[in-house]
């Protein structure tokens, strides 16, 4: 009883976000959680009863209002859920194939989600006040512009040819709308916008899903945390069971196995397999990136000739976004059917080597593209430079596109077909989680690399991931069997994260900061034609403020923060010192912990050994008085 | 927005939003979910408190349990009386739990409760041993089964007395990430 006097007294003593999620925390029945929540509302009203009673109509009225308030937030935010139709889908998807295919679908409607939110800035500041400002497009559409996106779209706001450099304003001596800055804000400010949410993901992952790798040994999470009680089919549940059956057969036997071990004959021969593998898996990526740059720099030739918008002309611009796409998607296939070639000693380790091959083969891809775009094209004698980027981009995009969804036809359709006709012994295919996420991570980096040229391009990338969605569960559903290996969803998820963040993003951060410092705008298209580099516009804007003394503290920033190597120095090096000192911190946690889980079993011990001595002794007391 | 709803009272309403993890669109959504299982048991008016109790049979009926081998055990411990048989606020809390939204110490709490079958806060041999069976649907040997068992106590005990505690499993639970994602029913 007075443990929960205490308990009523705490809570009433929280703010109330605080104490309704310490309420929904408590393990107790709903009756028992009610009756203290009703305990904790008496208490509260007489507390402030008691303290203000002067004041006491304020507080209600204050009070009342903020329980309506709490109400319109909370409807507000369910109606906002419920635009979202993803809810039953995902439940099916998850009840058939359990929570590691469900993650992939998780992560793609996390995409769909940024790129909507991409598209909603870049559209409220960018395109409408163009739309204003906007010269008439004398250029006929024809259907093929859909697909090459050149033609009728390059005088659009699709492309950042398009954009003024002037201060728009539509009534005289009113507010106007400098464009050249709300450009490079814009994108500027977005990708910071980026980071941050990427950064907030990664630690709530990292901190949900706490990755303690020394003492995953597994054996008893496997058996009492890894029951998946979102599958609710009754096939799935069976195939679950009869995989838990297997694997525990084989990890009893694995016992004996992990004695066994290899003659030195047979060891070198392994890793001259495994050598040999690796030196092919690089050499088709070195091949691959060579055609590509070949590829794109006879693809620059046909622009700069001439501009015939005829049929051949277009098809043309064409080759390289289809074998770009065509390399990226079938090495991916050589590369597993190397991996089977290898026989790995542990099965997880197949799975790693063959993902990590796949980032290397996407990331040089993307590398010597980028390497063409800003060294060959930007220097090239092309009206407008970055428009033509932001084509080139816009191609890759729906190209990629549309090869992600042959893949899905191809990889698991066909699959099915022989699976279940010509050779019955392989049975379903399986859904490639690695392999499909990389492709979306794939994709993602080319439309950030596309933003700065194109700001409309994540509305496009919204509407294909969408698509992609939809094909992707339906090719699942008919398909694929659900996995058969236990798949590490949490860690891979962060895994995937992790991804997006460091290669991709920072990636694709490096290429618009050399972008927009180093090189030189096109001196007839786009928002910062004549000047020197994008980034004069801000140096510019900034030596116009300083006629102004209300701005002066803007310059000043600007000038000892923003531009000074001294205060980027300072701010490296406290970083750094605080990580050195948390990471002091996390060891010096772990010490104790080892240390009181040594004193959990003295304890016991100690009480073993106290209980056995009381019995003794009581034996032999009872034992002499017996008559 | 707006009361619309005639089945609780805006207070029940609050009470329930306070105490679970749902929100009074989800409330309402689950107790139509509820009233499905009985139309002929269950009123629309809730607002009077009725005390009506749905038995086992109907509620290990639902889709979303049917197939779980451990229906019988998530509804033995979510209901009042310890044998299955479900009120509202029984199944309100039941889903609550499951939901994607509890945090992981409560679901490791329910998730002990469930596996400890004799109901004496300790998860020992012979729990382990009805829990391998039911995942594995009897496909082991009882030889196979105890070594399991075996060395599932040897790894996670950690003060030697040959069972379980709820710490011991909490610290299990640490070391499995997975585990927030795979104790979730989504409904």
């Amino acid at each position: 009883f007075f443990a929960e006097e205490k308990l009523v007294a705490s809570l009433a003593s929280m703010s109330t976000s605080e104490r309704i999620k310490a309420i929904q925390k408590m393990p107790e029945t709903m009756k028992k959680k009610r009756e203290i929540r009703n305990k904790v509302l008496k208490e509260i009203t007489k507390k402030s009863r008691h303290h203000c009673t002067q004041l006491s109509c304020c507080t209600e009225c204050l009070q009342g209002a903020v329980v309506r308030f709490r109400r319109f937030g909370n409807s507000l935010s369910e109606h906002f859920h419920q635009l979202w139709l993803w809810h039953r889908v995902l439940k099916i998807i998850g009840a058939e194939f359990g929570t590691s295919v469900l993650s992939y679908f998780i992560f793609l409607k996390w995409l769909i989600t940024l790129n909507i939110f991409s598209f909603l800035i870049n559209f409220g500041f960018l395109a409408v006040p163009q739309f204003v400002a906007a010269e008439p497009n004398d250029l006929s559409f024809k259907g093929l512009e859909l697909i090459t996106g050149a033609g009728y779209f390059q005088q659009t706001v699709l492309y950042y040819g398009f954009y003024t450099n002037a201060t728009i304003s539509k009534i005289e001596n009113g507010p106007s709308y400098h464009m050249q800055l709300a450009y490079i804000f814009t994108v500027g400010i977005y990708f910071v916008i980026c980071f941050l949410i990427l950064l907030f993901s990664m630690a709530k992952s990292f901190w949900r899903n706490f990755i303690n790798p020394q003492t995953y040994s597994g054996n008893a999470s496997k058996l009492l945390c890894t029951w998946d009680f979102n599958i609710t089919s009754e096939e799935a549940v069976k195939l679950k069971q009869k995989n838990l059956s297997t694997q525990i057969k084989e990890d009893l036997a694995e016992v004996s196995r992990e004695v066994l071990s290899y003659s030195v004959r047979e060891r070198v021969v392994r890793i001259g397999i495994h050598l040999v593998s690796w030196v092919a898996s690089l050499g088709t990526a070195v091949a691959a990136c060579a055609g590509v740059y070949f590829l794109s720099i006879n693809n620059l030739k046909l622009f700069v000739k001439g501009r015939k918008n005829d049929l051949e002309t277009q098809a043309a611009m064409l080759v390289l976004p289809i074998v770009t796409s065509l390399l990226n998607t079938s090495i991916p296939f050589f590369y597993s059917w190397l991996g089977h070639l290898e026989r790995f000693q542990i099965p997880g380790q197949q799975i790693y080597v063959t993902i990590i091959r796949n980032i290397t083969l996407k990331i040089s891809i993307v590398g010597i593209l980028c390497y063409y775009w800003l060294n060959v094209v930007a220097a090239s004698e092309s009206q407008c430079w970055e428009t033509l980027i932001g084509q080139d981009v816009y191609r890759l995009v729906l190209v990629d596109f549309i090869f992600c969804l042959l893949g899905s036809f191809f990889g698991e359709f066909l699959q099915r077909i022989i699976g279940t006709t010509v050779c019955v012994s392989r049975g379903l295919p399986e859904f490639d989680i690695g392999r499909n996420v990389l492709d979306l991570i794939y994709a993602q980096t080319l439309t950030w690399i596309g933003i700065l040229f194109s700001p409309l391009l994540p509305a496009i990338q919204m509407i294909s991931f969408s698509i992609v969605f939809y094909v992707k569960m339906v090719s699942l559903r008919m398909n694929c069997q659900p996995p058969r290996k236990v798949w590490r969803t949490a860690q891979m998820t962060t895994y995937f994260i992790l991804l997006l963040f460091f290669p991709s993003f920072v990636g694709v951060l490096s290429v618009v900061g050399v972008t927009v410092w180093r090189l030189k705008p096109s001196e007839e298209c786009g928002p910062f034609r004549g000047l020197p580099s994008m980034y004069a516009a801000v140096a510019e804007w900034v030596k116009t403020l300083e006629t102004y003394t209300a701005s002066k503290w803007v310059v000043w920033i600007y000038h000892n923060l923003i531009t000074s190597e001294l205060f980027f120095f300072i701010l490296s090096a406290l970083v750094l010192i605080i990580t050195y000192l948390y990471w002091q911190i996390k060891e010096g946690r772990k010490t104790m912990t080892k240390f009181l889980r040594k004193q959990i079993i003295n304890v016991r011990n100690d009480k073993m050994f106290l209980l056995k001595q009381l019995r003794e002794l009581q034996r032999a007391k009872h034992s002499p008085s017996a008559p | 927005m707006g009361n619309k709803q005639t089945v609780f009272t805006a207070e029940q309403l609050d009470a329930y939003q306070d105490c679970t993890f749902f929100t009074r669109k989800e409330i309402l959504r689950l107790f139509h979910r509820y009233r499905d299982l009985a139309p002929q048991l269950v009123p629309l008016d809730y607002t009077d408190r009725p005390a009506v109790t749905l038995p086992y049979e109907l509620i290990g009926s639902m889709p979303e349990l049917k197939d779980n081998p451990f229906r019988q055990r998530i509804a033995e411990v979510f209901s009042a009386d310890g044998d299955g048989n479900m009120t509202l606020d029984d199944f309100l809390d039941m889903f609550s739990v499951l939901s994607e939204m509890a945090p992981r110490d409560l679901k490791a709490y329910y998730a002990f409760k469930i596996y400890d079958f004799n109901n004496d806060d300790y998860i020992c041999k012979s729990d382990l041993e009805k829990t391998v069976n039911k995942l594995t649907r009897n496909e082991l040997t009882p030889e196979e089964v105890r070594l399991v068992c075996e060395k599932v106590i040897y790894e996670a005990d950690a003060d030697n007395d040959g069972k379980l505690s709820l710490e011991d499993f909490q610290r299990m639970i640490v070391r499995a990430p997975d585990f927030l994602s795979t104790f979730h029913i989504r409904i």
